[in-house]
């Protein structure tokens, strides 16, 4: 009895000390933040006026730029992480004028030495860099960085190069996506590709036909956001054959967006009760999307379909297809998936 | 760049400007009081609100992401209030159609998207406020 008291005033001893400490810590971390950030605004105060004329664009004869270009020592490097920070919130002249800066202050060549930094934090910041400052001459180093160790690294690089916006980069950051191990998160991956322009097509035509599902998913969704219609016989085949249901269903969505009129039948095909409900929805949706009338009747035939949420969208792709549409809604007015589908129509109406 | 052509004393056209980020803040405070603007700066939503009710502005350029009300709360009561006309800039990195049409379903007049360019900015203020005249 004895001795599980001791115990237990021992464990409750430990758990308090542990807290302690823990509390002790934060604040000691918070405390050290707060003062180099004091420390940093001290330093940069004396530049903050030249700094804000030149992010503002009202740096007309260059000499508040060149005031910022004598900074030294640390000064210098809490300068440039600022002014890296405002590369991600302005562009245009303003921004030009803020990367010259780093340029003369060696940031960026310091940047291209970082990208192989044994800490993966300043391979990643370095990488952001080098994007921000939108130098174009270290894009193969980029895309050597996109099959870093660390997936902070890749992202930074992909981001990286969607900045730089260089179209030749685009192969290796779609084939990245199915890397090995090392693979870039595909949302990373599309959100770059969509910034480099429309000479990405033919890679995105190649996309469609790599081995790894994710890239597919990617070259077909970004065919779709981007209008690319040389990627249409990719789409196609993509949604009769492809072994992976998100892939199909992605290739539906894109075909609805840049399809042709005889596309109504390739959609139309897989809104079977064969097909798995997900394509079918995708299928029904991009039918209205695509907006053929030759769609009516498959429509029409989908508004007594047991799943309420396809009946809700074949009722919704009629509503847009005109007077066909129209009237093979009649007689169904009642049904709840045509009154769902008005009444979202109306909300997005009054809406826009 | 120069205040509004035709307009003999800009610095009586009041612009209230809302942004949790001092950069972005001074920034614009900067570019339009160069342009000749009289500028009220404030760091969030609810000082916003407080300050457009205590003193319409002509115009007002909100964030859309301030700790308390978001630039979308402010502009909200800006367009309940009896000074709805005032013309609203919305200043936002969410970039997405969808945060654009929030943005405007709630009465936005124009929708900037971080990163911006501050001469472009001063064009469509400009704009905004010849087209309220």
């Amino acid at each position: 009895m004895i001795v599980g008291g001791a115990l237990l005033i021992g464990a409750t001893i430990a758990v308090l000390g542990g807290g302690l400490l823990l509390v002790l810590a934060v604040v000691t971390v918070r405390s050290r933040r707060r003062s180099r950030n004091q420390r940093d605004q001290m330093l940069l105060s004396p530049l903050r006026v030249p700094l804000i004329t030149v992010a503002s664009g009202e740096d007309d004869d260059g000499s508040a730029a060149e005031q910022l270009t004598w900074a030294t020592g640390v000064t210098r490097t809490v300068l440039d992480s600022n002014i890296v920070e405002l590369l991600t919130k302005i562009r245009g002249g303003p921004g030009d004028q803020l990367i010259r800066v780093l340029e003369v202050h060696g940031a960026v060549d310091a940047a291209v030495s970082d990208l192989t930094h044994r800490s993966s934090v300043r391979r990643a910041r370095a990488a952001q860099l080098l994007g921000l400052a939108r130098a174009d001459h270290t894009v193969p180093l980029l895309v050597e960085a996109l099959s870093d160790e660390s997936v902070e690294v890749r992202n930074s690089a992909a981001y990286a190069l969607g900045l730089i916006g260089d179209p030749s980069a685009a192969g290796a950051v779609l084939a990245a996506i199915g890397a090995p191990d090392r693979g870039l998160p595909a949302a990373t991956a599309a959100e770059a590709l969509q910034s480099m322009g429309v000479g990405i097509s033919e890679v995105l035509r190649e996309g469609m036909r790599d081995d790894n599902a994710r890239t597919r998913m990617v070259a077909a969704h970004l065919s779709g956001e981007r209008s690319f219609t040389r990627g249409l016989p990719e789409l196609r085949h993509l949604l009769d054959h492809d072994t992976d249901l998100t892939v199909r269903e992605t290739a539906a969505t894109a075909i609805g967006r840049l399809g042709r009129d005889e596309d109504a039948a390739v959609l139309s095909r897989h809104t079977v009760p064969t097909e798995p409900l997900s394509l079918r929805r995708a299928c029904v949706h991009a039918l209205g999307e695509l907006g053929d009338d030759t769609a009516v009747p498959t429509l029409a035939a989908l508004l007594d379909d047991p799943d309420p949420r396809l009946a809700e969208l074949a009722a919704s792709a009629l509503l847009v297809l005109g007077p066909g549409g129209g009237a093979a809604l009649a007689g169904h007015e009642d049904d709840p998936a045509v009154r769902t589908a008005r009444l979202m129509a109306s909300l997005q109406k009054a809406n826009a | 760049m120069s205040a509004p052509a035709g307009d003999p004393d800009a610095s009586s056209v009041r612009v209230l400007v809302a942004d949790d980020d001092a950069d972005i803040r001074d920034l614009v405070e900067f570019k339009l009081t160069q342009a000749g603007y009289a500028v009220e700066a404030v760091p969030d939503g609810i000082s916003a609100w407080e300050a457009f009710a205590a003193n319409p502005p002509q115009l007002a350029v909100l964030d859309v992401m301030m700790p308390g009300l978001s630039g979308i709360d402010v502009l909200r009561k800006i367009r309940e209030s009896e000074h709805a006309s005032v013309p609203v800039l919305l200043l936002s990195a969410k970039s997405r159609d969808s945060d654009v049409d929030t943005g405007f379903a709630v009465g936005a007049d124009d929708y900037v998207i971080k990163p911006f360019s501050p001469r472009e900015l001063l064009h469509r203020v400009n704009g905004m406020l010849a087209r309220a005249r």
